[in-house]
């Protein structure tokens, strides 16, 4: 079981649940430590005062905030005398749809589990578990969690509760600046961009993606000690626009029909502007691409 | 609108949409910096070669994985490029899944996706997800690593999540809750399935500040005026372990 990261109750209404948090996630990355070059020593993070240029322990150590250019320090104390009185409970508000919660409000995944075995315990988070695995809805409350306050939703998963940590409306960015493209498709176009959506559907299977990336760090930090050479793969190069998108769309939905890739088409053909064509590929199409690119 | 901070094209079968990526949030959190609580100095973090006991520059120092106890594998920048695939500028959407399915637990980053141009293939991509609520899943690459992402659409544009990896998440049954024990009453079942029907409402936002932002920006401006500041100790709920009537007591609150 992994550990627990806080404790408190879960308080819901007059059910107060005593619960820890404990991750839902778990860190598989390979992490690099920062060697000395010349000696390939450890490289130690030490603080130092700027002013006397020595080395300093994490307790001489306060909290510095720039106000109005004058600077005001805090101590630990200090900071942690507005931490919210009730800061040993996730108080839940109110029940929302998960479906109306959009995922730009999830930050990090906890599960809650009963803290101790009393009977009364295990009763009450029993019951949160059955009430809610039953409905999609999440309930949403507020908890501190080291010098953090956090809005959570808290859900039935698996047969325990979950603990999602949630932004703060101000946090989302406004994206009205974002620029979306030009007019809307036509009909027939989007008849078309449909059909190719529906026809690479597929149920989410998140067990079917692995991580590559780790696998291939694996390989490099394997290579590199066997001393073999690592080379750096070529990159894919960036597609350009297609010059007629009615045309790829059209390529895209009858390679799929057949059961191949488009993109392995796409290689010499629309998705590809100014490269040679196989005469199989209807060759009209051609002079517009060459249009198109001269344009850019 | 800030910075784009990536520049790429997606892909959907053979079309090509040329896009811009920009953060879609931004932490809020009040951050300081460490300074010396006796002369109210910067502390600086400075590297210090753990053998030599000297200061190090960081032209001096190279990326060491420990593959055993104080044996490491020294990689250079290149090298863990190397790791990041070929993907280079480009997402493939070559699946597309019912973004319900995707379980909260998943979600990492967000970001917005703009159009790099005023093609139309922007809003073709973001219609056809409209329509069929579906969200395209490829591989993002973005400062050397490769992330697992899904594209949507949002209210009015396109928006990228990375995922997490399915094996980077802890399964519901590693927890080795105890389920067993007495049965729930139906009574219990139902008065706390009221209880959640009493406390039902729309998700809304912006009714959640975050007040401890709040107190701590308070806080910073009362200690600069000087103000003497009160160190509150915190309190500890009650717990009670009759469930049925904490359960009841909560109800007759609510309808009061």
């Amino acid at each position: 079981m992994p550990r627990a990261l806080w404790s408190g109750s879960l308080s819901f209404g007059l059910v107060n649940v005593p619960v820890q948090i404990v991750s839902a996630t778990r860190d598989l990355d390979y992490h690099f430590h920062q060697l000395h070059e010349k000696d390939k020593a450890r490289i130690e993070q030490r603080r130092y005062c700027s002013k006397e240029d020595s080395e300093i322990g994490w307790e001489e150590v306060g909290h510095g905030y720039e106000l109005r250019g004058k600077q005001v320090v805090l101590s630990d104390e200090e900071l942690a005398s507005v931490q919210p009185r009730k800061t040993r409970t996730i108080d839940i508000d109110e029940f929302v749809d998960l479906t109306d919660v959009d995922p730009i409000y999830f930050e990090h995944s906890y599960y809650l589990v009963p803290a101790g075995d009393s009977e009364g315990t295990l009763r009450a988070y029993r019951l949160l578990v059955e009430v809610m695995a039953g409905q999609e809805r999440a309930a949403l409350g507020r908890f501190v969690m080291r010098t953090k306050e956090y809005l959570a939703a808290v859900r039935a998963r698996e047969g325990a509760l979950t603990l999602t940590t949630m932004r703060f409306h101000d946090e989302v960015r406004p994206s009205k600046d974002v620029g979306t493209g030009g007019k809307k498709p036509s009909k027939r176009q989007l008849e078309v961009a449909v059909a190719i959506v529906n026809e690479l559907s597929t149920d989410w299977q998140p067990d079917r993606y692995e991580d590559c990336y780790r696998t291939r760090l694996r390989a490099v930090i394997d290579a590199k000690r066997k001393r073999r050479t690592i080379e750096v793969p070529p990159q894919e190069k960036e597609p350009l626009p297609v010059p007629d998108l009615m045309a790829a769309l059209q390529e895209s939905i009858e390679a799929l029909k057949r059961g191949e890739d488009p993109r392995a088409t796409a290689r010499t053909g629309a998705g590809r502007p100014g490269r040679t064509r196989t005469a199989s590929d209807g060759s009209a199409r051609r002079k517009p691409s060459r249009a198109k690119k001269t344009r850019r | 609108m800030p910075r784009s901070i990536w520049n790429g094209t997606v892909t959907f079968g053979m079309v090509n949409v040329p896009v811009k990526l920009y953060s879609a949030v931004e932490s809020k959190t009040v951050h300081f910096h460490e300074v010396h609580l006796k002369d109210g100095a910067r502390v600086e973090h400075r590297r210090v070669c753990a053998k030599e006991e000297k200061v190090v520059a960081y032209e001096e120092i190279v990326k060491g994985y420990e593959v055993s106890a104080g044996r490491y594998v020294v990689l250079e920048a290149g090298e863990v490029k190397a790791a990041a695939g070929d993907r280079g500028k480009v997402i493939h959407l070559r699946e597309f899944v019912e973004t319900a399915e995707i379980d909260p637990a998943f979600y990492e980053s967000t970001y917005y996706v703009g159009s790099r141009d005023d093609r139309d293939v922007y809003r073709l991509l973001f219609d056809a997800l409209r329509k069929t609520g579906r969200a395209g899943i490829g591989r993002f690459s973005f400062h050397d690593r490769e992330y697992l992402a899904v594209i949507r659409a949002g209210d009015d544009l396109l928006l990228l999540h990375t995922l997490r990896f399915h094996d980077e998440l802890v399964a519901g049954s590693d927890l080795e809750i105890d389920l067993r024990g007495r049965k729930l009453s139906l009574r219990e079942v139902k008065m706390a399935g009221q209880l959640v029907e009493t406390l039902a409402g729309r998700f809304q936002p912006d009714r959640y500040e975050d007040e401890y932002r709040a107190a701590v920006l308070d806080l910073i401006s009362r200690k600069a005026k000087g103000e003497e500041i009160d160190l509150i100790a915190q309190e500890e709920p009650e717990h009670g372990d009759d469930l049925a009537a904490a359960l009841e007591g909560s109800l007759a609150g609510m309808r009061r």
